[in-house]
């Protein structure tokens, strides 16, 4: 009996200590960040806000939440902070389609212990679990010029979008006003 | 011994995804976005906050990225809504707050090793307080356009 108590006890062990070692398999592209490690994993796909609270829209809030990946090897929450795309771009968005939906994700795990940074996840690919094909996790900007074709024209989607714009032309890119920051352009780019 | 055996299957219980004790707690902070915060992809912490960081926390948070508050004690509080916004992906009530020092009441949810909160109410909004665009230039270096001549 003390040895069936001792391996339920161990059985915990994993959950508490996130120390199992997700990288074999993946195909994960290096971005060479500090504390990044190569992770695929299976997962259910869940609103954030809802596994917490039990707040829960349908739809997993159609977007407009961030969402998680609750892993299916340990139940731990992931959070994808990031997709592939270099351009500041979220997670949710590539997530949204499989919400409630069990997948297989590839990816960069974010484990840096100073800065707090524990199960922050960069989103390669993801496939629904028994499917052949990946799907990239590089759709935003094609989603945002869907959504703005306001704002349709050269340059990256961040130096058009609306809102950005707004509040630049508003408060400056300092965020402190437009004399600050006519006065800190000047001196910076001074020769 | 039946106690002892119920005891160890319940701390097994956890992982199976219910919904958690929230705690209720006031949080003093600046507004951050967690990916540059984290990664370390464009410099050390203290460069990829505040007034240095506006623009790419602008991007960041429009682009979908999650916000945090970053606390007087150090840690990171994932936002998840403010003020009933619950648009945590992209929404208004965040992006209007990048950068900005906030007091905050709200529920704390910790969960593997995150801080998660929810936001009930910026008590203050103290606007962009860390002013340190003159230690560290814009963070990116690309963040304000060179002016045409």
């Amino acid at each position: 009996m003390k040895k069936f108590i001792l391996s339920l006890a161990c059985m915990a062990l994993p959950m508490a200590a996130s120390a199992e070692d997700f990288s074999a398999n993946s195909e994960a592209k290096t971005w060479n960040l500090f504390a990044e490690q190569p992770a695929r994993f299976e997962a259910k796909v869940v609103d954030i806000l809802c596994e917490l609270s039990g707040d829960c829209p349908d739809n997993c809030g159609d977007g407009k939440r961030q969402l998680g990946l609750l892993r299916a090897a340990d139940g731990v929450l992931v959070y994808p902070n990031k997709n592939s795309q270099p351009a500041f771009t979220g997670a949710a968005l590539e997530l949204a389609p499989y919400c409630q939906a069990d997948v297989e994700v590839d990816g960069l795990m974010i484990e840096d212990p100073d800065l707090g940074a524990q199960n922050v996840y960069l989103i390669q690919k993801i496939r629904n679990v028994g499917d052949a094909e990946w799907v990239k996790a590089n759709t935003w900007t094609k989603k945002w010029a869907a959504a703005h074709p306001e704002a349709k024209g050269k340059g990256p989607w961040f130096r058009r979008d609306p809102r950005v714009k707004a509040k630049i032309e508003k408060n400056g890119y300092l965020g402190l006003g437009l004399e600050t920051d006519e006065a800190f352009i000047a001196d910076w780019f001074s020769e | 011994m039946k106690r002892l055996l119920l005891s160890a299957t319940l701390a097994l219980a956890p992982v199976a995804g219910h919904a958690a004790e929230g705690e209720r707690v006031q949080v003093k902070g600046e507004i951050i976005d967690t990916w540059c915060y984290y990664s370390g992809v464009m410099g050390g912490p203290e460069a990829v906050v505040g007034s240095a960081h506006h623009t790419c926390a602008l991007w960041c948070s429009a682009g979908g990225i999650p916000v945090g508050l970053l606390g007087e004690d150090g840690e990171i509080y994932m936002v998840l809504k403010i003020e009933g916004d619950d648009g945590s992906a992209s929404g208004d009530t965040q992006l209007k707050l990048a950068s900005h020092e906030i007091e905050a009441d709200g529920i704390l949810y910790k969960r593997d090793g995150l801080n998660y909160l929810v936001v009930e109410e910026v008590v203050a909004d103290l606007g962009i307080t860390n002013l340190n665009h003159e230690d560290f230039g814009p963070v990116p270096g690309f963040a304000i356009p060179k002016p045409k001549k």
